[in-house]
């Protein structure tokens, strides 16, 4: 009997192995590339047209009613293209966007088209998008000139083109009017400071210090503003990154004194104890407004970008003006922060992809900046649309000049967002600049030590792509 | 097909829908960990094979790896046994008769029910340096406000003081069934025996309660070194949405490994910085584990 139950018997590593094997088929099967959509006939109906699908990171009420109006407009133009789109902050199904499109590039089923707050350079080294120079050849509006340089250089890796820049966003130097009132301070834009040592003694006209303590700062050196550095440096001469060459060149001699400069303007002004200043307000951020000294009008200057014109509510008269520029540098340059629109690597309808991202970041882009003022990137944008939300803040004359100021600022665009690394440096100059304001460091040392990791990170990847 | 086959088969196939989750969602994936910490891999491309450079990165070359192990350690270690301690005390507070007793309990555990996301936006406002209510109540006594999240010294504290916010209520529960099964024949016999009641309490409760302890340590110990949510949702807050506090001592073992994996898309140096996590958590646990056989008493258990 023993022996007939053995033989019938199912032993649990038996079952196990066989187990085993099920998962084993399951996730090669998971791990294949699906078949290519257009190959399935799902998304090109019978009538020829053709499915192309958006993701993006949008998800404010603002947007909710603006990117159906801008597809409705695409649609209408190329009937035989439908967008779906999705607008829930993420992607379809839920979590990080940039996470699930790399997965799903890597899996073989992309969606056609993204929006990134990265720059396209960086994804394009990944091998994550796709280059799109052929069709910006072809292209009616997206054409390689038609946008600021700098600007279109941030979808750039080793001479191809992986995305377009919808906006640009530009920044520039925020100043509170009523505080410069109150302090008798006749300011304008033509005659705000140039220079960084101009700018640091105008600041000082506002620092107040009591007990150690920042009870009211001018302009504060903004360590916690990393998107901006590479302006910063330009400012002062340098370049963080240089693209052409591919080489990093952090510790350049403007570099340091950039660095020495922040820190003896933190020393000399405010106390430099880098923590006490740290927690007397944050200087950074324009979010949340709530906690932003320049909001709550601890400082009476801050360099932003464009948009905080209409996302912040102000409770005081405003001003704006270009970036001064450091003791070794020689004219203004102007920061942005675009949304970028590309083409995910493996999508079956690149030349309907194609359309759709230009029609976005060209004339579509009026739909939007009607809406929300992120300066366009498309240098064929009006000079005369300007945002609704910000005439109704500053009245339509104002609102004009602020307009073409940002859009005039974006010809002194810095070079920035043009590195393969450009998360992993940025993060790592962060720690670097924090470091010598906590006098953690010499600026020589932080900088040094700041360059070493970089370029190594950019070798490394350099040889990986 | 007998009987018992059937039997079996069907079994098993009751219990196969756990083990293909357990061998697709996480053997498999732990198995792959291994190999792409072997190799150099963006997800996008193929991983390509580098032995064990990604660990002689991180050893050698990767300040900010130290860092974060420095910053974990010190999180683990003191949160751990402050965990465990308020805890106790408070499940031992929650084991009184007490009218009103079963609203106590269900409110010392709901925060252990809130997201992680809402309790570190919830610390942010509580701990902010100029306007939380931390700095209000210091104040008020007199005492020097503090920095909290923005101050290099101050921002372990501040996650500590969160882990007990949202680790308590966990353990608290079952410390709570713990004690309730502390037999009552066992306390009556000491008090006959003129025990006080710390008497009671230090050599009666305790002693009893060490298999519970045990497994709350482990636990506890285990989800420390994996601290995330609290910390990343805390560190963009407080410093800027890229750093991790002021610097960097906030840089927790899993943030750091998060920026690898997802900000840089180095997934062979995340999955190197995971299987290092791992290697070190099972020797944490045997350590455990090992000491328990001096420490932890199980009713009914032969003496040693």
């Amino acid at each position: 009997m023993g022996n007939d139950v053995k033989r019938n018997f199912i032993s649990r590593r038996h079952f196990l192995r066989l187990t085993g094997m099920a998962a084993g088929v399951t996730v090669l099967a998971a791990c294949a590339p699906s078949a290519p959509s257009g190959e399935t006939g799902a998304p090109t109906a019978a009538d020829g047209q053709v499915s192309i699908s958006w993701w993006n990171g949008f998800s404010t009420p603002t947007v909710q009613e603006i990117a159906p109006q801008i597809v409705g407009d695409f649609e209408r133009m190329h009937p035989n293209i439908k967008v779906d789109y999705e607008i829930s902050g993420g992607p379809p199904g839920g979590g990080n966007l940039t996470e699930v499109m790399l997965s799903r590039i890597a899996a073989g089923n992309p969606p056609d088209t993204i929006t990134l707050w990265d720059a396209p350079s960086q994804y394009g080294a990944l091998g994550a998008l796709t280059a799109i120079d052929d069709l910006m050849a072809q292209a009616t509006d997206a054409t390689p000139d038609a946008f600021y340089e700098n600007v279109l250089n941030t979808c750039k890796w080793q001479g191809q083109t992986y995305g377009l820049p919808a906006s640009a966003a530009a920044a520039g130097m925020f100043f509170n009017t009523d505080l410069f009132a109150e302090k008798g301070i006749a300011m304008t834009r033509d005659t705000f400071p140039t220079t960084w040592d101009e700018l640091r003694a105008l600041s000082d006209e506002f620092t107040v210090i009591e007990n150690g303590e920042v009870k009211q700062a001018g302009f504060m050196p903004p360590w916690n503003a990393a998107w901006l550095y590479p302006v910063w440096s330009v400012l002062n001469g340098s370049l963080i990154f240089d693209a052409a060459n591919s080489v990093y060149t952090v510790n350049s001699a403007e570099n340091i004194a950039w660095i020495e400069y922040w820190a003896n303007w933190l020393d000399g002004a405010y106390g430099g104890n880098f923590e006490q200043i740290n927690i007397a307000g944050n200087w950074g951020t324009a979010y949340p407004n709530e906690n932003s000294a320049f909001y709550n009008q601890l400082s009476s200057m801050f360099a932003d970008g464009g948009w905080i014109m209409t996302d912040i509510d102000f409770q005081f008269q405003w001003e704006v003006a270009k970036l001064p520029y450091g003791p070794t540098g020689t004219k203004t340059a102007s920061g942005y922060w675009p949304n970028w629109f590309a083409l995910p690597k493996g999508g079956v309808h690149p030349n309907e992809s194609f359309l759709f991202i230009e029609y976005f970041c060209t004339k579509g882009w009026e739909t939007w900046y009607k809406a929300i003022p992120d300066t366009p990137a498309w240098k064929g944008a009006s000079r005369d649309v300007v945002t609704q939300a910000l005439i109704d803040k500053v009245g339509e004359e104002r609102a004009l000049d602020l307009h073409r100021f940002f859009l005039d600022y974006l010809e002194d665009a810095a070079p920035m967002w043009d590195s393969p690394i450009n998360a992993f440096a940025s993060d790592t100059l962060q720690t670097a600049i924090t470091s010598v304001l906590g006098k953690a460091k010499s600026a020589q040392a932080a900088m040094d030590e700041a360059q070493a990791l970089i370029q190594a990170k950019l070798e490394e990847t350099l040889r990986a792509a | 097909m007998s009987r018992k086959t059937r039997d079996n088969l069907r079994a098993y196939l009751f219990v196969s829908p756990w083990l293909i989750s357990l061998l697709v969602f996480t053997a498999y994936p732990m198995l792959a960990s291994f190999y792409f910490s072997m190799t150099r891999y963006t997800v996008v491309r193929p991983p390509v094979w580098i032995g064990l450079e990604n660990f002689q990165v991180m050893f050698t070359k990767d300040d900010l790896f130290w860092v974060a192990v420095w910053n974990t350690f010190y999180y683990t270690f003191i949160s751990v046994p402050l965990q465990m301690l308020v805890a106790l005390i408070l499940a031992t507070l929650l084991n009184q008769s007490t009218r009103g007793i079963g609203l106590y309990r269900t409110a010392f555990y709901l925060p252990a029910l809130v997201p992680a996301v809402v309790t570190a936006l919830l610390w942010m406002l509580i701990l902010d340096p100029r306007a939380g209510l931390a700095n209000a109540a210091l104040d008020a006594m007199g005492l020097p406000k503090l920095g909290w999240m923005h101050s290099v010294v101050w921002s372990k504290p501040s996650l500590i003081i969160i882990s007990l916010w949202v680790g308590v209520g966990q353990p608290m529960l079952i410390f709570l069934a713990g004690l309730k099964n502390v037999p009552k024949s066992l306390l009556e016999a000491a008090i006959i025996d003129g025990a006080n009641s710390w008497q009671r309490y230090w050599r009666v409760v305790i002693p009893l309660l060490t298999p519970t302890i045990f497994f709350n340590l482990l636990i506890t110990l285990i989800a420390s070194f994996q601290v995330f949510t609290t910390a990343f949702v805390a560190t963009a807050s407080a410093s800027g949405a890229t750093a991790a506090g002021p610097l960097n001592s906030m840089l927790v073992y899993m943030v750091h490994l998060y920026r690898q994996g997802f900000r840089y898309s180095s997934m062979g140096y995340a999955s190197a910085m995971a299987v290092v996590l791992f290697l070190v958590l099972v020797a944490l646990t045997l350590i455990v584990v090992r000491s328990s056989r001096e420490w932890v008493h199980y009713e009914g258990a032969p003496p040693r």
